[in-house]
């Protein structure tokens, strides 16, 4: 793997030197290459659409690789029924759908005050908070599960968002102190000299500049919320509010795993991030590398 | 968004500012309280409750009272614990390896996907797309083509007549390992790439057709104008990657659950079991306090230096 992908960063180099030759051979040869690999990507993916449509028995007799002998459909329902899809992703969507829009508010108004309003200490603080988004969250789980059951709030929807946002926030700060330090200060000057609020200032002058920056951290802050699982499967504990990545485990029981469904319920399970990635995906590079990247 | 942006300077902002001064840090607080008090309570003091609990014998429930031990917790993970060492080697592991690989094949693969060629971005689709799928969906995913009989992996290598091949490929303690991080390079290929697509933007094509007519060779022209244009992203993925490592627990707990007999076990999910599955708080403390050390160590030098840089 590693060799071929050595040849192809050489190739793609001779190939740029040589472009005005009329058969680009080595060109060709990255681009062969580039297929080849990503085909070699795509095979999970191939491997697990098949399985999602075969049945139990089909699973047994046949290669992995081989096409359905009877199109089943079926296991897309069991997959619904054995993950609770109804419950779980409802669960998830509505831990998301508030989690989201409400951390990216709290992390801008903290940034916003960070970058603009200029108080003693601010870059000390904003240090502080940002190596709060470098540090593995499997650090503060025995501690958090004890608090929660203190604030009872364990096995609660209410008990997951509220470290879901203390771990979202660092690093939007972060992204978002650099986007607001590089809007002019001309700008929020004109805009008290005209008499703006400091509130107005945040809503309607400085907040609709970050929309890039924001759009970005709405996707990877969805994603990330969406596909949690260490701290769900810590401070979750009834069926009833677990979220769609702990589900994964009831299609294993100690009489083997259903892989029909599983890979059915891995398929749907995506879906919503699919979606929002690829609503957002023209701001997704932008964002990913912005405030953290120097100039 | 241009547009709002064009109401010129007018009046004198020294006497505005002069004026604006005292109300500052009140002005600030509202904005700056909710994150912050959630930022402390949720995630800084549990930090810094595991640095505390590291010093205390407990086994977690509520009846039960935390005592104090002192280093004892310490002293037994570093003698008496070998699942301790194999965890730490094992993570320490995991960050070199993802550096080597999916870091270095990502770069490689933006190398190439930054050509115009045709299927571009489909393939750029296809090696991102397994990063936003759930760890612990992939490591199913994985779990499913290592399957020992109807896996995709060993019947292939039965079908090409390399059936002795055929491993339990994480049911041995000496390749489960690797197994599992196969999986990872399928899955963390993606976010490099993509960084290294957005950095090489930055790469001048002045320079690089400048210095093509100077007769510089493909090799030159790559390590003298792309590779010094890609060095603050080589950072940021160097740290970010450091960091998806050291958090790695997802995967591990989906494929093996840290076995067979231990042999996957690293820090995060050690730390993890020995709290609620061993019911030692005092023990996982400890582990996490180990990890806590080794992640400020990498990250606080980045941080200065990126803060450092912010204002130029």
């Amino acid at each position: 793997m590693t060799a071929s992908a050595i040849s192809e960063g050489l190739t793609l180099e001779k190939g740029g030197a040589r472009r005005r030759r009329r058969v680009d051979f080595p060109g060709l040869a990255l681009w062969i290459s580039l297929v080849v690999t990503s085909l070699l990507w795509a095979l999970p993916f191939l491997i697990m659409f098949l399985t999602s449509v075969k049945s139990n028995a089909d699973i047994n007799q046949n290669p992995a690789w081989a096409l359905p002998q009877q199109w089943d459909w079926s296991n897309y329902v069991r997959a619904f029924e054995i993950g609770k899809l109804g419950i779980t992703g409802l669960n998830s969507m509505l831990i998301a759908v508030i989690k989201v829009p409400m951390g990216l508010l709290l992390s801008a108004a903290c940034a916003f005050a960070l970058a603009r309003l200029r108080f003693r200490r601010s870059k000390a603080l904003l240090g502080f908070i940002a190596i709060g988004s470098m540090v593995p969250v499997q650090i503060g789980l025995g501690p958090l599960f004890n608090t929660m059951l203190t604030l009872d709030l364990l096995d609660s929807k209410m008990g997951l968002i509220l470290p879901y946002l203390a771990f979202g926030i660092p690093y939007q700060i972060f992204v978002l102190y650099g986007f607001f330090r590089a809007i002019p200060d001309e700008l929020e000057e004109s805009a008290r000299m005209d008499g703006a609020s400091t509130f107005r200032i945040f809503w309607q002058v400085i907040l609709p500049l970050a929309k890039p920056a924001l759009a970005a951290l709405f996707i990877l802050d969805f994603v990330a919320t969406w596909n949690e699982y260490a701290m769900a499967t810590t401070l979750l504990r009834s069926q009833g509010n677990w979220t769609v990545p702990l589900a994964v485990q009831s299609f294993s029981t100690q009489w083997g795993t259903e892989y029909g469904p599983l890979n059915a319920f891995i398929i749907m399970s995506a879906i919503p991030v699919l979606i929002v990635y690829l609503m957002f995906q023209r701001y997704f590079v932008s964002g990913a590398l912005a405030g953290a990247v120097k100039g | 968004m241009a547009t709002e942006t064009q109401s010129p300077p007018s009046g004198t902002p020294q006497t505005a500012q002069r004026a604006r001064k005292p109300r500052r840090l009140v002005t600030a607080l509202p904005y700056l309280a909710p994150a912050l008090l959630l930022y402390l309570y949720f995630l800084v003091y549990p930090m810094l409750d595991s640095v505390r609990l590291s010093f205390f014998k407990w086994s977690g429930f509520r009846t039960d009272v935390p005592e104090f031990v002192g280093l004892a917790n310490y002293v037994r993970m570093f003698t008496a614990d070998p699942v301790f060492w194999t965890a730490a080697r094992n993570t320490i592991f995991w960050v070199i390896l993802t550096l080597a690989v999916p870091m270095v094949l990502g770069l490689l693969l933006a190398l190439g996907l930054n050509r115009q060629m045709a299927g571009r971005n489909l393939m750029r689709s296809i090696f991102y797309i397994p990063s936003v799928f759930a760890s612990i969906t992939v490591a199913a995913m994985w779990r499913w083509i290592y399957n020992p009989t109807l896996g995709l992996v060993n019947q292939a290598l039965e079908q090409v007549g390399l059936g002795s091949w055929a491993q339990t490929w994480l049911g041995d303690p000496k390749i489960a390992i690797y197994s599992v991080f196969v999986a990872s390079i399928w899955q963390a290929v993606g976010f490099p790439l993509v960084l290294f697509l957005a950095g090489l933007q930055s790469v001048p094509q002045e320079l690089v057709e400048a210095a093509k007519i100077d007769g510089a060779n493909a090799l030159q022209v790559f390590r003298n104008v792309t590779l010094p244009a890609l060095k603050p992203t080589t950072v940021v993925v160097v740290i970010l990657t450091i960091i998806n490592s050291l958090k790695v627990f997802d995967l591990i707990v989906g494929m093996t659950g840290g076995g067979p007999a231990q042999s996957t076990q690293v820090l995060a999910l050690w730390s993890y079991t020995q709290s609620f599955a061993n019911h030692q708080f005092g023990a996982g403390g400890a582990v996490a306090t180990v990890l806590l050390v080794i992640s400020l160590a990498l990250v606080v030098p980045y941080m200065l230096w990126s803060l450092k840089g912010q204002d130029k």
